[in-house]
């Protein structure tokens, strides 16, 4: 076990951490969960390719988000809201069945070969970290996700928005008998959260290679990092998220068999002795 | 689930408990089992059409892997997304069976289906306490766990990892009866996938009526309720999950058999999604609802698949079917024909 493992694992920990904690941001909320987040994720990834060809990277940062946000709107407007009222379980078959429309519409649009994404060509080296080189691309994701992690926690602590979607989160009849206009709350939490898959996405472009598969594959991870940390739970998404990608890069290199079986190991642990989650119902 | 609108397919037959008290003779439904059993044996003498044969036999393995599936659906409430595990598992134990351990095709399948239901057991332990999301969370979790074992590198010895993995059948062997020839003619394996399949059915549609069907209900209409009034809740969900996980372990075996290979893509999260999809659009609230969606599903994939676009179709399907018609298609069809009986009767006073 050396530093550049230990930095590989933090850098999918990170992408993990960015995509839970949307994820868990609109499960808190509706109640849902989306298994379209994975197809979002994709969609981002993609974007992130098209915009970097025509744009550059940095381009592709700040409006493959905004676009995804745009497709959040769009769930939102048509799906969540008008179904609020259905059972979560119908909700989340819905959302499975977008993921299945999405994640084919992007493949009759790039094909179905893999693609991969260059870095921007400042990003493009390797750094020297505590006497090691390591590629300077992973490490800006590590940072970005930090920088995500500490300013959404800051933004729901301190802000009068993030403070109507914890209570939301917490009791959304309550929230709405006391005058928080929860339509406007979600609206605002499922375009966030699709924006992050946007933001995991983009971020991943370059980090990985971009195939028809990868939604389904980061989705069931994902969904795991949600359980564990605590369905609804969005700091709880976030250590569950970045606990699993270090232990799991870890793992890999002692012995691959297990190590692809510690997520299902311990969602199965996790359910069965805390079904709340290791953060409980708290949401940030 | 108290919470579930009325129109929640998951919410399946709320005449449920009073259809039991005025329920009709059994014989009747066993006749109409039998009768059905052996007029579809006739099948392969009406397609003469190799490919149309080969079709109507993967529908009748895939309706048998959606009836298990929307027979927790419907009797619980419970929606599984591992029935893979069983389906795969099943499958996976008779190849290796047959191909590492030289067994014959009847005693590798046996034990493909014996090693499908004890893994159902086993996973049953686990997840049957838990209901809703968490349910499908875990079940999807295991069932991903073993795809995830199976296309290891390190047990390429074994299950083949992503190549897959031979049913060798015994030169000598026979498959309950039939050569290795005959099982993977079309025509000549309907029968038994026909039979198992109108067995399958008789059986949950008779369980699903017995006082067992009844405790079922109850649990699922409140579980707590249920133990409160004396009864053990626990041991009818996990017998109730362990003879979904029978049939699913028993079109496994039939598929193994017939394809004389076994494949990842078996256990699935795809092929688990597909199975969930045909029963919901099926429709989970009637028994053979799961059965109509094997077919449709089977039929748009000869139909609509050119060019990989199923899953678009399919998508969408999904999503018109849950939000419009939440009962699935046979749902939908009961509750008009409810709708027009009521107003016949009305005319009637």
């Amino acid at each position: 076990m050396n530093v550049a493992q230990i930095l590989n694992g933090v850098a999918l920990g990170s992408l993990l951490m960015v995509l839970s904690s949307g994820l868990a941001m609109i499960y808190g909320l509706r109640g849902v969960t989306n298994f379209a987040h994975g197809a979002l994720y994709m969609a981002g990834g993609y974007l992130a390719y098209a915009v970097t060809g025509r744009l550059s990277f940095w381009a592709a940062i700040v409006l493959v988000p905004l676009a995804l946000a745009v497709i959040g709107a769009f769930l939102e407007l048509v799906f969540f809201r008008r179904l609020q009222d259905r059972s979560h379980i119908e909700v989340g078959l819905i959302t499975f069945g977008i993921a299945m429309i999405l994640e084919r519409v992007i493949v009759l649009i790039w094909g179905e070969r893999t693609l991969s994404v260059a870095a921007p060509p400042a990003l493009d080296g390797v750094s020297s970290v505590f006497g090691v080189d390591y590629p300077t691309y992973r490490l800006f994701i590590i940072g970005i996700a930090i920088v995500m992690a500490v300013g959404l926690v800051w933004w729901l602590r301190r802000s009068e928005i993030g403070l109507h979607i914890r209570a939301s989160s917490q009791d959304i009849e309550t929230a709405s008998i006391m005058g928080i206009n929860v339509d406007r709350v979600s609206l605002v939490v499922v375009c966030l959260g699709s924006a992050l898959a946007g933001l995991a996405g983009t971020l991943a472009a370059p980090y990985v290679s971009l195939d028809p598969g990868m939604g389904m594959t980061i989705l069931i991870t994902v969904l795991i990092v949600v359980v564990i940390g605590g369905a609804g739970s969005i700091a709880g998404a976030m250590i569950a998220g970045m606990g699993l990608g270090i232990i799991q890069t870890i793992g890999m290199n002692w012995s691959a068999a297990v190590s692809v079986l510690i997520p299902y190991a311990a969602l199965v642990l996790v359910l069965l002795l805390r079904p709340r989650g290791i953060a409980g119902r708290k949401v940030a | 689930m108290t919470t579930m609108s009325t129109e929640s397919p998951l919410d399946t037959d709320h005449s449920a408990i009073e259809s039991v008290a005025r329920r009709r003779p059994a014989w009747i439904g066993l006749g109409v089992g039998i009768v059905a059993l052996v007029a579809g044996l006739a099948v392969p003498s009406i397609i003469t059409d190799f490919y149309t044969m080969q079709l109507v036999l993967e529908a009748a393995m895939l309706a048998m892997l959606a009836l298990s599936i929307g027979f927790l659906a419907k009797h619980l409430g419970l929606i599984s997304l591992g029935h893979t595990a069983f389906y795969g598992g099943a499958g996976y134990l008779a190849a290796i069976a047959a191909t590492h351990w030289g067994w014959g095709p009847t005693a590798a399948a046996l034990a493909g289906i014996g090693a499908g239901v004890l893994l159902a057991l086993v996973m049953g332990v686990l997840v049957v306490r838990a209901t809703g999301m968490g349910f499908l969370m875990l079940t999807l979790a295991l069932g991903q766990a073993l795809y995830q074992l199976c296309v290891q590198t390190s047990l390429r010895p074994i299950t083949g990892a992503y190549d897959g993995l031979q049913f060798t059948f015994h030169p000598d062997g026979t498959f309950f009866g039939m050569s290795g020839r005959d099982v993977m003619d079309s025509a000549a394996f309907w029968k038994y996938v026909w039979g198992a399949l109108v067995i399958s059915v008789i059986v949950l549609w008779w369980v699903g009526r017995s006082r067992f069907g009844t405790i079922l209900e109850g649990v699922r209409e409140n579980e707590e309720r249920m133990r409160f009034s004396g009864y053990d809740t626990f041991v009818p969900r996990l017998a109730a999950f362990v003879l979904s996980g029978l049939i699913a372990s028993i079109a496994g075996v039939l598929f193994t058999v017939h394809g004389s290979y076994v494949s990842p893509s078996m256990l699935s999260f795809v092929k688990a999604g597909d199975a969930l999809i045909a029963a919901i659009i099926g429709g989970l609230g009637i028994l053979l609802g799961p059965v109509l969606g094997a077919a449709l599903y089977v039929w748009a994939q000869s139909q609509f698949n050119d060019g990989g676009n199923l899953h678009l179709y399919t998508g969408i399907a999904l999503i018109v079917v849950l939000v419009f018609l939440p009962g699935g298609i046979l749902g939908g069809a009961k509750d008009l024909i409810d709708r027009f009986v009521r107003s016949r009767r009305k005319e009637k006073q």
